[in-house]
């Protein structure tokens, strides 16, 4: 044998260790250049795609909705979904979203009855969505063009992970039978496509008040804070909810009560997906595992080799098979 | 005084005992069971889910709990192979049985748990990952460990047994071994990092569910605190095996390496511990240690049960048998319900939403631990598995050449002399 296999190994660690340093450098040294947009950016490449000019959205004015719930008939009529009519048998009232409900109309009232709000739910299409940020396969897609996060049945596993890192409680599984599908709001993406006739969402289309309009991100924003501009102290905070929450969502919401009792929980500014950017660094070009890796790899091939000729001299000496 | 030599199967005693039969009854009704899920999804029959708790036991208590306990193949190993502790090489098979049992029953549960499995195909085309999810690297990691390192590392017994009973086949057995011998290194270099790599995913999972889990647990350093309590878990895996089989089959124990795996279980979670607190002092939310009510009550139960143990395991009193098997099992318990709590005990849905496992979802998940002990109970009496001394070879040497004439278990000669 031209080497042994000590040699072997050391060479292969003369060889590797190099560019092992330079990798654990690496690894770590480019993310303090970065700022913390690139940060977000780089959680969820697909962003890049959507023009932040272009992104669709609602915004809903909770001071303005009178309860109707007529946007819930028509989310079920244009997404073509069975009402949910489990709790009376008659009427269409859903006790959340979920597997027959992409939109809902609740109510909140005060202890003492003095106060109360309408509010509405469905998907806030965040710019930096947790639930597609969790999928593994892209089973939630984010429309390059609009924005709009949708589900995409031929990629999912069917994992619930979604649910787990929706910080508003969105995406709804299907929890009977053997082919779940998890159902969201996708802003009417696939009824609009069928009929160019329809030109906005469901709801935006039959809101007697105009509660929820519907437009481009910046569009919507700018209409909020004309709002509040002009109706100085009237909503909570003087905030436009989903300007900065979870990272931005393209749904925005005005309230007159306090947004954690609208179902708007304090989510903070940080999109969901950036709590993993320590992890991500680890991962960064797979430098840390792979050194790692190559680093176990010699030291263990080093003891084994001890480790084998202990075992074969104990043979010799035992008669007795050496066992690995 | 006993000391560790070599791997002896448990001899003389019956595989096909009623207790065996017992539990094949139950699996075969838990499998039945499993199937009924299948039909009818995951509903309200079968389990307690729900949107507000989507996650129920058979993703956060067979895979998340129990492949922590089954992590005594990574944990062991990369101290008995990457640090040359020497002590801990005969308690390595023990340690890969067990990791082997709870990763594959685990990953069945998996299986079992997703609503559209036939999708999973998709993970063999890396194109197509989504690399930013936490739950895509472990999906990766974990099947690639289950299936290749960890079963590689499992053979050399299987390979000793067809050596043994199937002299025919001896050749062929050997020249696998060889072949293995060549690669090992490798092989267990890959078996160390790819645990390392899912068991801190599994905590990722849970930095994704944001302020529902409480502020105790959630924590960027969440896979680093779990990955590290998956190691010590190992070891409290492998030290009550070893302990039962004392229990159970009345096999000698080796002082010294019990000693050494008490040891590294103690400092394992000294440090585990100290760094928990400086990780929840540095993000400021210690006072929530004391005020957060039933959250607080729960991390002290973890901390008490994990570090109460590990003092008296380092205590003289951790040395008597008895002392020590309590101590395990009360720290098991209590890292168990540590790699519990961010999915479960400490993960606020919405509201007043509430779950609890139906009946059906406990008998399913009690099923797939149950295949997993049946693997072990007949593992280790067809395979040596569980650590002995030569004495003890020998002694189940001519116990077997007496009833299985004709096989020759002593005076090994290697082919090639």
């Amino acid at each position: 044998m031209a080497m042994t296999r000590r040699e072997a190994f050391k060479n292969l660690a003369k060889g590797t260790l190099p560019i092992l340093a330079a990798g654990c450098v690496s690894a770590v040294l480019p993310q303090v250049a970065h700022a913390e947009e690139e940060d977000r950016l780089e959680a969820n490449p697909k962003y890049h795609k959507t023009d932040p000019a272009k992104a669709l959205g609602l915004l809903y004015d909770a001071t303005r909705c009178v309860g109707c719930k007529s946007c819930m008939v028509a989310c079920s009529q244009y997404n073509e979904l069975t009402p949910d009519t489990r709790q009376d048998g008659i009427h269409q009232a859903p006790p959340a979203l979920n597997s027959y409900t992409k939109n809902i109309i609740k109510l909140w009232r005060s202890e003492d009855g003095s106060d109360h709000s309408y509010f509405k739910q469905q998907c806030m299409h965040c710019i930096d969505p947790g639930c597609m940020n969790a999928c593994m396969f892209g089973g939630l897609q984010k429309d390059e063009a609009t924005g709009v996060v949708w589900w995409l049945g031929s990629k999912c596993v069917g994992c619930r992970y979604c649910e787990i890192a929706c910080p508003f409680h969105i995406p709804a599984f299907q929890w009977d039978g053997f082919n779940p599908k998890i159902v969201k709001c996708e802003l009417c993406r696939t009824p609009m496509a069928k009929d160019p006739t329809k030109k906005q969402p469901g709801c935006t289309k039959v809101c007697p008040t105009n509660a929820v309009i519907y437009g481009t991100r910046p569009e919507l924003l700018k209409e909020a804070k004309k709002r509040i501009a002009d109706n100085p102290g009237k909503y909570y905070q003087s905030k436009v909810f989903g300007e900065h929450d979870a990272g931005g969502t393209q749904v925005l919401y005005l309230s007159r009560v306090a947004f954690d009792k609208i179902g708007l929980p304090d989510v903070g500014d940080d999109s969901i997906p950036s709590g993993l950017k320590y992890s991500h660094m680890a991962y960064k070009w797979l430098a840390l595992p792979i050194a790692l890796y190559a680093g176990m790899v010699y030291f263990a091939g080093k003891n084994f080799k001890d480790h084998s000729h202990h075992l074969a001299e104990e043979q010799k000496e035992t008669g007795l098979r050496a066992q690995l | 005084m006993t000391r560790w030599e070599r791997s002896v199967p448990v001899y003389g005693i019956p595989v096909l005992t009623r207790g065996f039969w017992g539990l094949c009854l139950f699996i075969a009704f838990g499998l039945v069971l499993t199937g009924y899920r299948e039909v009818v999804g995951l509903g309200a029959s079968v389990s307690g889910m729900s949107d507000p708790y989507a996650w129920g036991l058979w993703k956060t208590f067979n895979v998340m709990v129990l492949t922590g306990l089954g992590s005594g193949g990574f944990a062991v190993g990369i101290a008995a192979w990457v640090f040359n502790n020497k002590k801990l090489h005969s308690v390595m098979r023990v340690a890969l049985l067990t990791s082997a049992l709870a990763y594959w029953t685990g990953l069945a549960m998996l299986g079992v748990d997703v609503g559209r499995p036939w999708n999973f195909y998709w993970v063999i085309m890396p194109w197509q990952w989504n690399v930013s999810s936490p739950l895509l690297e472990i999906a990766v990691c974990m099947s690639l460990y289950a299936s290749v390192p960890l079963l590689l590392e499992n053979l050399p017994p299987i390979f000793e047994y067809i050596i043994y009973e199937f002299p025919k086949w001896r050749g062929v057995a050997e020249t696998c071994e060889k072949l293995m011998a060549k690669v090992y290194p490798f092989i267990i270099g890959l078996a160390y990092i790819l645990p390392m790599m899912h068991q801190s995913s599994l905590g990722a999972l849970m930095v994704l569910g944001g302020k529902r889990v409480n502020v105790l647990w959630q924590t960027p350093c969440l896979p680093l605190i779990y990955v590290w309590a998956a190691a010590f878990l190992g070891y409290n895996c492998v030290t009550l095996c070893l302990l039962l089989a004392k229990l159970s089959w009345k096999r000698d124990l080796d002082p010294v390496v019990m000693a050494e795996l008490n040891k590294i279980t103690v400092y394992l979670i000294y440090a585990w511990t100290a760094f928990r607190f400086l990780d929840i002092l540095v993000r400021g939310k210690i006072l929530h240690v004391f005020t957060d009510g039933y959250f607080s009550f729960l991390f002290w139960v973890e901390t008490a049960l994990i570090l109460g143990s590990a003092y008296v395991l380092s205590t003289e009193k951790g040395k008597k048998l008895s002392t020590m098997f309590n101590a395990h099992l009360l720290c098991a318990v209590g890292g168990m319900i540590y790699r519990f709590s961010p999915t479960t005990l400490a993960f606020s849905a919405k509201g007043s939403s509430f779950y609890f496992p139906a009946m059906a979802e406990i008998i399913v998940c009690v099923t797939f631990i149950a295949i997993a002990v049946l693997g072990y109970l007949v593992a280790v009496k067809y395979l040596a598995i569980l650590p002995g001394t030569n004495a003890d070879w020998n002694k189940m040497a001519k116990y077997e050449e007496k009833v299985k004439p004709g096989i020759q278990l002593t005076g090994y000669a290697p082919a090639d002399h």
